[in-house]
């Protein structure tokens, strides 16, 4: 499911900046599909992703996600809030206020498995 | 063929080890998995506010921003501290005095007591402590004294025959009473 949302960007939210060099972005698109594919069958995807969640809500970042959609419903109206509302809505305020030791953390651990994927 | 995989593969070792790349990558990546929590939040969110699931929580919000409030009023120096005096202050911004002045009835003696001098009277009133207890064995030898100075015929001294063998002496008895019997006595 989450490949899809790479690809086709299916979901509206704010686009992520694009690299400059054409030529280089198009290896780069090989390359990161193929390292995406050996986080997803090596089982490391997942377990990032734990390891960031388990992060985000230690910090209270998940309860202030919570608390923004919550303030959002009480004013748009329990019922015509949409999916999309609250992840354009969640999009750019959380990925400002991901504490930076969590970020560093995830980067690291990131980092260190390209490189062993590497070789 | 193999020549451009061979050169294909030194181009990937060689971006691979710059660490530009790493760094980008590892970016991109690292958004890609906040983008998918983010997206997990929201359905959740979205989820509990079409269900109406959280209307308990804006109670719940309520009485978080009461004991807030409550811990900001304890926290302010202006506030009278235990060292000020023997009165105490709570989160909810109450007086306390050190010593409970509330007064009942001793449910063990009847008498009027103060709540925070309850224990103690309790000790004594109960005879739990040392000198209650003492207190208790003095006085049941007092009344044993008592009672052996006063009657020297009691039950208690069991020697005392002389003033019996009197009394029977000195008054008429059964037995001289049967002499009489030739006709002057009548059974009753």
């Amino acid at each position: 499911m989450y490949d899809d949302i790479y690809r086709r960007g299916s979901i509206n939210r704010p686009p992520t900046p694009d690299a400059e060099d054409d030529q280089i972005q198009e290896k780069q698109l090989t390359f990161q599909e193929i390292i995406d594919i050996k986080l997803i069958e090596s089982g490391e995807k997942e377990r990032l992703k734990e390891l960031l969640r388990e992060r985000l809500i230690e910090c209270g970042w998940r309860d202030e996600m919570k608390a923004l959609c919550r303030a959002f419903a009480q004013k748009k109206g329990r019922d015509n809030v949409t999916l999309d509302d609250l992840v354009q809505l969640l999009t750019p305020k959380g990925r400002a206020s991901v504490p930076d030791s969590v970020k560093a953390e995830l980067l690291q651990r990131i980092r260190s498995f390209l490189a062993s994927a590497a070789i | 063929m193999l020549s451009f995989w061979h050169n294909f593969v030194d181009t990937i070792f060689v971006l691979i080890a710059s660490k530009g790349l790493s760094l980008q990558l590892s970016s991109h990546f690292f958004g890609d998995l906040l983008d998918s929590i983010i997206v997990d939040v929201a359905s959740e969110c979205h989820r509990i506010a079409r269900l109406g699931l959280d209307r308990n929580l804006e109670e719940e919000e309520e009485e978080m921003r009461l004991s807030a409030q409550a811990r900001l009023r304890v926290a302010d120096p202006s506030n009278s501290s235990e060292a000020n005096g023997k009165y105490i202050v709570d989160i909810f911004g109450q007086n306390h005095p050190s010593v409970a002045s509330e007064i009942f009835e001793c449910m063990n003696c009847g008498r009027s007591v103060m709540a925070g001098k309850f224990a103690p009277h309790l000790e004594k009133c109960m005879g739990k402590g040392r000198k209650a207890r003492l207190k208790v064995t003095r006085s049941s030898t007092a009344a044993q004294n008592r009672n052996s100075r006063g009657s020297p015929a009691s039950a208690y001294s069991p020697y005392s025959n002389s003033t019996s063998s009197n009394r029977l002496s000195n008054g008429t008895s059964s037995v001289a009473g049967e002499e009489y019997s030739n006709g002057a006595f009548e059974d009753p």
